[in-house]
């Protein structure tokens, strides 16, 4: 009796559970038709936001958020794959604790602490070493990778390091008993055997640096229509810009509330950070249980 | 000789790259060690000196930057009870259904996947999504159940991956004893598999809520206001104050000193409330799981 | 996991009973200080339910209002036919609670090279980019960097027609943005070269700084007294709006704050009590 009751009751809450993420996923798609029926592609190619006018170009947005995200990983993969290569290769395993349990608490911090640090600290420190460059102000795209890349350390490492730990003690001991030093076996045994989980370590954190909202949505400037001489300049960071999730994030969409073009658009922008973040993630999770199953 | 010499230099070669890359990683873990500790030492430096217990005791005042954040914290413990309550059930039955009752990779493997998926969906979407269903469509206005329902759905992954880890764990002669006992499936699973892995869901849960209480995105436009509460006596048009949202207002208006110190005290806690709820979780987050936890 | 279950139950069917009437207020971070004030007044002293929230400004609390989100807006700007083209609906009811002096307001740096006044060709090159550096103006060889207040804060719609004729004439710009006027400010104290639309009340000349409007040989300071006088003409209204005449809870803060008690907190917020108003004539924008 109590089994049946068990069995339907557990039917019954994944059920519900599958239908909340249909619901996101699908909301996400009908709410935002207007924009895609009324600028079709243009929406996603366009370098124009201007609601006023009812011109929805949300390129000047996918710029931004791609551009925080990359610099975020540029910071954190060289030291969290550094990191992670510390505590999984070098470090005795009791003391391990010593350099996971703090990475680990600093990925519980929330978002919006870091947006203070960024928004008091960090802000200000960007504006003023960065002095001889001339940027705008604190608020750049600098400011948010920079915020981004303390926030997806985290992630990277402890990623990173569950790659590592999956390569075999046996193949380790073996490479060492030939002679070669720890660097070597590092580079010829553990990187290459635990290259797929490493390359997830890296999407994922991108992906988590794509979607994260309120710390950007501070220091990032919130510029609209921000669109550099050259896509691959680094001098454009120094301005301020918009992300997708600053925009959204913004006053923009209560704003847009009740007009159907414009909310349409805001949610567009939301539908487009799903596909990409959901892209990255769908990538990454091919490789990444492969590398958890030796863990 | 020469051969010899050659041999000597490339010995000395190997060494010093080995020592190089040695250094380099324990910088890199360093350096992560420093931002970590900068920032609680921040926080904590910041915070302490305002903090006091009648801090949380008491209600925000008038003017801005006065009083204490008692309905805050008040409010964000409902939220994180509210979700506690919605997530628990649903992660079980979610996790018997992939463990137990729908064994066949068939249907495993898509169950893994939406359950990873949304795991990478940022929290700003779940409150887009949340002003769609829940303000937009149910008119509910902003809501403390609309808030944990939303949250509960954004840490259902890291719950219910925790609770599938300890079911896979259990050992097999554990299942198979009981069997011979005669016991039904439904058996085993109400008098062995749930008592058995309860630990694994409440830290896996803990960890979630952890997250839960942090996070500003979600409940921006669907659960928090900034002042006027108290605590909520309905459902519709029943918001909470909560201190990431606080946090998040304020936060914008830290040029006054008086609201900066404010501002500090409240980051300290919520903080404090976020490193609690992690370190309860720690022996689980040290253990296995850990990609769930990210995003 | 039944106990699960009937609590979502449960509480699904409490979501359709309609709670307890409350009193929403959204709207325009330039009102909120005095209207907040009064609320926890209210609260404290009449037991009143009343939240107060500044969500996209004074048009996200008219678009909130005219939803049914709010039974108050707040908005320093007046409700204007596009609002009521799109909420045909809706009985829009403005009361008004006080004035409200807008100014371009400088960082420190600007303000000491001499920069003190501004006309309006100028703004607009401040604004379209056609000026980029102080240096044009008299000011310190810097970048000029203007803070745009957000689309739909009431301080920008205000600046808009009063430099364009109407907020939908203001050309298409790119600009870092700003929400609140503590954001604004914030920004503007910290930031080289910066300039912002603000109410003068919350330049604080120390490190934000609120420049005059020259017109031609006159130099207007966004003072009590120009703007009393009718010649400071960025002056605004500052206004609560209920859907049809305000009842209930609506009437009693309205009440209140159009009080002795409310229009002191106006004075206090740095904003200019109704009692003065009707010297200023009509020299809204």
């Amino acid at each position: 009796m109590k089994g049946t009751w068990i069995r339907w009751a557990s039917y019954g809450a994944t059920a519900v559970a599958l239908v909340f993420v249909g619901a996101l996923v699908g909301s996400l798609a009908w709410e935002s038709l207007p924009v895609w029926r009324q600028e079709g592609l243009s929406y996603l190619t366009g370098k124009t936001w201007h609601y006023r006018g009812a011109l929805f170009g949300a390129l000047p947005m996918i710029y931004g958020s791609a551009v925080v995200a990359f610099i975020a990983l540029l910071l954190a993969a060289p030291l969290g794959l550094g990191a992670a290569l510390f505590s999984a290769e070098y470090v005795p395993g009791r003391w391990r604790w010593a350099v996971k349990v703090p990475i680990e608490l600093l990925a519980g911090v929330p978002s919006v602490v870091y947006g203070l640090l960024g928004l008091l600290l960090l802000r200000g420190w960007i504006y003023r070493l960065l002095e001889p460059f001339d940027p705008l102000s604190g608020d750049t795209l600098l400011t948010g990778g920079v915020l981004l890349a303390v926030m997806i350390l985290p992630t990277v490492m402890t990623l990173a390091d569950d790659a590592l730990r999956g390569v075999g003690a046996s193949q380790r001991r073996a490479a060492r008993g030939l002679g070669l030093t720890r660097a070597e076996s590092i580079w010829r045994v553990s990187l290459p055997q635990a290259a797929p989980g490493l390359a997830a370590a890296l999407l994922l954190g991108f992906g988590r640096a794509l979607g994260e909202t309120i710390a950007v949505f501070l220091v990032v400037g919130r510029q609209d229509n921000q669109w550099p001489a050259s896509v691959f300049s680094p001098r454009a960071w120094l301005e301020a810009g918009q992300t997708l999730t600053s925009k959204l994030g913004g006053s923009e969409t209560f704003l847009a509330y009740g007009d159907p073009l414009h909310w349409g658009a805001i949610v567009g922008l939301g539908l487009i950070l799903l596909i990409l973040v959901g892209g990255l993630t769908g990538v990454a999770g091919r490789w990444l249980p492969q590398a958890r199953r030796h863990a | 000789m020469l051969p010899a010499a050659g041999c000597r230099k490339r010995g000395v070669m190997r060494k010093a790259v080995d020592r190089a890359l040695m250094l380099y990683c324990a910088g890199s873990a360093a350096l992560a060690l420093a931002v970590m500790g900068g920032i609680l030492l921040v926080i904590l430096g910041r915070g302490l000196p305002t903090f006091d217990w009648s801090f949380i005791g008491s209600a925000t005042g008038a003017t801005l930057g006065s009083g204490g954040v008692r309905y805050q914290l008040l409010g964000t413990l409902v939220l994180v009870l509210t979700t506690f309550v919605i997530a628990a059930p649903l992660a079980l039955g979610w996790a018997l259904m992939q463990t137990i009752y729908l064994p066949d990779p068939r249907w495993r493997w898509p169950l893994r996947r939406v359950l990873y998926l949304l795991n990478g969906v940022p929290s700003i979407l779940f409150g887009i999504f949340g002003l769609i269903l829940f303000v937009k469509y149910l008119g509910w206005g902003k809501s403390w159940l609309a808030g944990g329902i939303l949250l509960a759905l954004m840490i259902l992954p890291t719950v219910t991956i925790a609770w599938v880890e300890r079911i896979e764990a259990l050992p097999q002669g554990y299942l198979r004893a009981a069997a011979s006992l005669g016991l039904s499936r439904g058996q085993i699973v109400w008098s062995v598999i749930v008592p058995q892995t309860w630990g694994g869901g409440v830290s896996g849960a803990l960890l979630g809520l952890a997250r839960a209480a942090g996070e500003t995105a979600p409940i921006m436009f669907t659960a928090a206001v900034f002042s006027g509460v108290t605590l909520p006596d309905g459902v519709r048009q029943s918001p909470v104050l909560a201190l990431p949202y606080h946090i998040f207002v304020l936060a914008q208006d830290s040029f006054d000193p008086a609201a900066g110190a404010h501002l500090w005290a409240a980051a300290f806690v919520l903080l404090t409330l976020v490193l609690a709820l992690s370190l309860l979780a720690l022996p689980l987050r040290l253990r296995a799981g850990e990609e769930a936890t990210h995003g | 996991m039944l106990r699960g279950v009937t609590v979502v139950a449960v509480t699904g069917l409490l979501a359709v009973i309609p709670a307890e009437a409350k009193l929403r207020i959204n709207g325009s971070t330039t009102v909120n200080p005095v209207v907040s004030e009064a609320a926890a007044i209210l609260r404290a002293e009449a037991g009143l339910e009343i939240l107060v929230d500044t969500v996209g400004g004074s048009s996200g609390g008219i678009a909130a209002l005219a939803d049914g989100r709010a039974e108050m807006a707040m908005s320093s700007r007046p409700v204007s036919e596009a609002d009521r083209k799109r909420f045909p609906g809706v009985d829009f009811r403005s009361v008004r609670i006080g004035t409200d002096a807008l100014a371009l307001v400088v960082s420190r740096d600007v303000w000491a090279a001499g920069v003190r006044c501004l006309d309006r060709p100028q703004v607009r090159g401040l604004y379209e980019g056609t000026i980029r550096n102080w240096r044009d103006l008299g000011g310190p060889d810097r970048r000029v960097v203007f803070f745009n207040k957000e689309p739909g804060r009431g301080t920008w719609e205000v600046f808009a027609a009063w430099l364009y004729g109407t907020s939908t004439a203001a050309p298409l710009v790119s600009l870092p943005g700003v929400g609140s006027n503590a954001e604004a400010r914030s920004k503007v104290a910290s930031t080289r070269g910066a300039i912002t639309q603000l109410s003068a009340a919350w330049a604080d000349g120390e490190r934000t700084f609120a420049l005059a409007i020259c017109n031609g040989d006159d130099e207007l300071a966004p003072t009590a007294e120009e703007v009393l006088a009718g010649r400071y003409s960025l002056a605004r209204p500052l206004y609560v709006i209920t859907n049809g005449a305000p009842e209930g809870d609506s009437r009693r803060l309205i009440d209140f704050v159009l009080g002795e008690r409310g229009q002191a907190l106006v004075e206090r917020h740095g904003y200019l009590p109704l009692a003065k108003r009707s010297i200023m004539g009509g020299a809204q924008p």
